[in-house]
C-alpha cells in the first residue's frame, strides 16, 4: 500500500472528529461510576482527615503553647516565692539580729547590776564584819589594855567604874585618828 | 453591576490573593479563544458580504477587523 | 534508487485509521471495542486505586495514602484554590474525580498492552467538556441571574454602546460556543497526535528492524526505537499536563460563573 492509499483507507474509516455514540454513553457511564466512587465517597473522607489533621497540628501547637503558658506561670510563682522567702529570711535574720543585741544588752545590765549587788552585798559585809571587828577587838582592846596596865601600874584597877571610864577614854582617842583603824 | 448578580457574601480580602493567578490564566486561555471568536464572526460576516455583492475585499476585511476587535476585547477585560 | 528508498516505498506509515477498532471479537457487540473496554477499565483502575488510598484514611498517611494525598494537594492547590478561592473545598469531588480519570485514560497511551489514550476517541473529552458547559451555564444563571450572566458576560461595563455591537458577538462565540469547543479538543487532539507520532517511529522502528531489515535500513530502524523511547517519555509529560490544563479550565468556568469579575 502507498501512503496515498492509507490516507484513502482513513478517508473511509471514521472520521476522528465525530464522536460515537456509545463511546458518549461510555463516558458518560464510567466518569459517573468514578464520580460516585471518588467524588461521593472518597474525598469527603480525605478531606476529613486533611482537616483533622490541621486541627490536630493547630491543636499540638496550642497544646504546646499552653503548656508553656503554665510553665512559665510556675516558673514566676516560683521565682516570687523565692524572692519572697528570701526577704522574708533576711527580716528574720534582721530580727534576730535585733534580739540579740537587745538580749545582750538585757543581759549585760543584769549581769552588771548583778555585780554591783554582789559588790554591794561584800562591802555590807565588809562593813559588817568590821563593825563586829571593832566591837571585839573594842572588847579585846579593852581588856589587853586593862590587863596591860594593871600590870604596868602593878595595882588592880577594881574599881569597875574607874576602869571603864579609863578604856573608853583610850578608844575615843583611837578613835580620833580613823586611818590608823582602816 | 446588574442588580440580578447574586454574589456569596466574600469579601474582597479573602479572594484577593487567588485572583491574580487566576486572572493571568484567564487572560492566557482567552486570547485564542477571542482571537479565533473574532475572525469567526467578523471574517464570517465578510464572507456573507463578499457572496452577496461579488465584492471578495469583504473576507480579509472582516477578517482583519475580528482580530483587531479581538484584541481591543482582550485589552478591554485584562489590560486596563 | 537506492536500496533505503526500495524499502521506503513499502513501508506505510499508520495513519488515524489506527484509532478505528473492530468489535473485540468475531460476534462482539459493535459497541465493544477496545477503547471502550479501557475506559471502563480505567474508571474501575481510578476506583480501585482512590479506594485504597482514601477508603481508611489516617492522620499519620503511610503508602498508598501518601500517593493519593500528593494527588488530591495538587488538585486542591494548584487548580482549585486558585480559581475557586474558598469555593474550592466544595469543587474538590468533581475535579478529582476528572482529575484522575483523565490522567489515568491517557497514562494508557504508554502503558504496554493498552497504549491507546482513551482520551484520543473525542467522543469521551467531550463528554467532560459537555459536563463542564452545563455546570459552568446553569451556575453563571443561578449566581448572576438568566439577564445578569449574559450581561455580565458579553458587556463589560464602561464602553460606549456602539462598542458593544462590536464586540459582544465575539464575547458569545468566545464563550459559549469555542471554550467548550477548544476545551475537549484541545484534550483530544494532543492525544490524538501523540499517540500517531508514538505510533510513527515504533512503525519505524519495526519495520526497518524486523521486517525489512537491511544493513542502510537498520540505522532508520534503531533512529525509530530510540525516537519511539523519547516520544514515550515526552508523551508521559503531555499527558499529565493535559489531565491538569483540562481540570484547570473546568475550575476557571466553573469560578468565572460563581464570581464575575470582569
Amino acid at each position: 500500500m502507498t501512503l496515498a492509499a492509507t490516507l484513502l483507507a482513513a478517508e473511509e474509516g471514521n472520521n476522528p472528529l465525530l464522536p460515537h455514540a456509545y463511546e458518549l454513553v461510555v463516558g458518560s457511564f464510567a466518569f459517573l461510576v468514578v464520580f460516585l466512587v471518588v467524588g461521593k465517597i472518597l474525598t469527603p473522607r480525605i478531606q476529613k482527615t486533611l482537616a483533622e489533621r490541621t486541627e490536630a497540628i493547630e491543636g499540638g501547637i496550642k497544646k504546646a503553647e499552653d503548656a508553656q503558658a503554665e510553665a512559665q506561670r510556675t516558673l514566676e510563682q516560683y521565682r516570687a516565692q523565692l524572692a519572697e522567702a528570701r526577704q522574708e529570711a533576711a527580716r528574720l535574720r534582721e530580727e534576730a539580729r535585733e534580739q540579740g543585741a537587745q538580749i545582750k544588752a538585757e543581759l549585760r545590765e543584769e549581769a552588771q547590776a548583778e555585780a554591783r549587788r554582789i559588790i554591794e552585798a561584800a562591802h555590807a559585809q565588809i562593813e559588817a564584819d568590821r563593825q563586829q571587828a571593832i566591837t571585839q577587838l573594842r572588847a579585846e582592846i579593852g581588856r589587853l589594855s586593862t590587863e596591860l596596865a594593871s600590870r604596868i601600874v602593878g595595882e588592880s584597877l577594881e574599881d569597875e567604874v574607874r576602869q571603864r571610864r579609863i578604856v573608853d577614854r583610850f578608844l575615843e582617842e583611837l578613835e580620833g585618828r580613823p586611818e590608823a583603824v582602816r | 453591576m446588574a442588580p440580578a448578580i447574586v454574589v456569596p457574601a466574600m469579601s474582597e480580602q479573602e479572594r484577593r490573593p487567588e485572583t491574580d493567578g487566576r486572572d493571568f490564566a484567564d487572560a492566557a486561555w482567552s486570547v485564542p479563544s477571542y482571537l479565533l471568536s473574532g475572525i469567526l464572526v467578523w471574517g464570517g460576516l465578510g464572507w456573507l458580504l463578499s457572496w452577496w455583492t461579488g465584492v471578495h475585499a469583504f473576507i480579509p476585511i472582516g477578517v482583519i477587523l475580528g482580530v483587531g476587535l479581538a484584541a481591543y476585547l482582550v485589552y478591554l477585560k485584562y489590560g486596563r | 534508487m537506492t536500496p533505503t528508498m526500495l524499502v521506503a516505498e513499502d513501508f506505510t506509515a499508520p495513519g488515524p485509521s489506527i484509532f478505528d477498532f473492530p468489535p473485540l471479537y468475531e460476534g462482539a457487540p459493535y459497541w465493544l471495542t477496545k477503547p471502550v473496554v479501557m475506559a471502563v477499565f480505567g474508571a474501575i483502575v481510578v476506583c480501585a486505586l482512590a479506594w485504597s488510598a482514601f477508603a481508611n484514611p489516617k492522620l499519620v498517611p503511610r503508602g498508598m495514602q501518601n500517593i493519593g494525598e500528593m494527588g488530591y494537594q495538587f488538585v486542591r492547590d494548584q487548580v482549585a484554590r486558585p480559581f475557586l478561592g474558598k469555593d474550592a473545598e466544595r469543587w474538590m469531588p468533581l475535579l478529582l474525580s476528572l482529575f484522575f480519570l483523565i490522567l489515568l485514560w491517557n497514562l494508557f497511551g504508554v502503558i504496554p498492552l493498552i497504549q491507546i489514550p482513551v482520551a484520543s476517541h473525542i467522543a469521551f473529552p467531550a463528554v467532560f467538556a459537555a459536563l463542564i458547559y452545563i455546570i459552568k451555564i446553569y451556575l453563571g444563571v443561578k449566581h448572576q441571574g438568566l439577564v445578569g450572566y449574559f450581561k455580565n458576560m458579553m458587556f463589560p461595563p464602561g464602553l460606549p454602546k456602539p462598542i458593544y455591537v462590536l464586540l459582544a458577538p465575539i464575547e458569545f462565540l468566545s464563550n459559549l460556543i469555542i471554550a467548550p469547543f477548544t476545551h475537549a479538543v484541545r484534550l483530544f487532539a494532543n492525544m490524538f497526535a501523540g499517540h500517531l507520532i508514538l505510533a510513527f517511529f515504533s512503525a519505524v522502528g519495526f519495520w526497518f528492524l524486523f521486517e525489512k531489515l537491511t544493513p542502510l535500513g537498520s540505522g532508520l530502524g534503531v533512529l525509530g526505537v530510540i525516537m519511539t523511547i523519547a516520544m514515550t517519555g515526552f508523551e508521559m509529560f503531555i499527558q499529565f499536563l493535559q489531565a491538569f490544563l483540562f481540570t484547570m479550565l473546568a475550575a476557571m468556568y466553573i469560578g468565572g460563573s460563581l464570581h464575575p469579575d470582569h
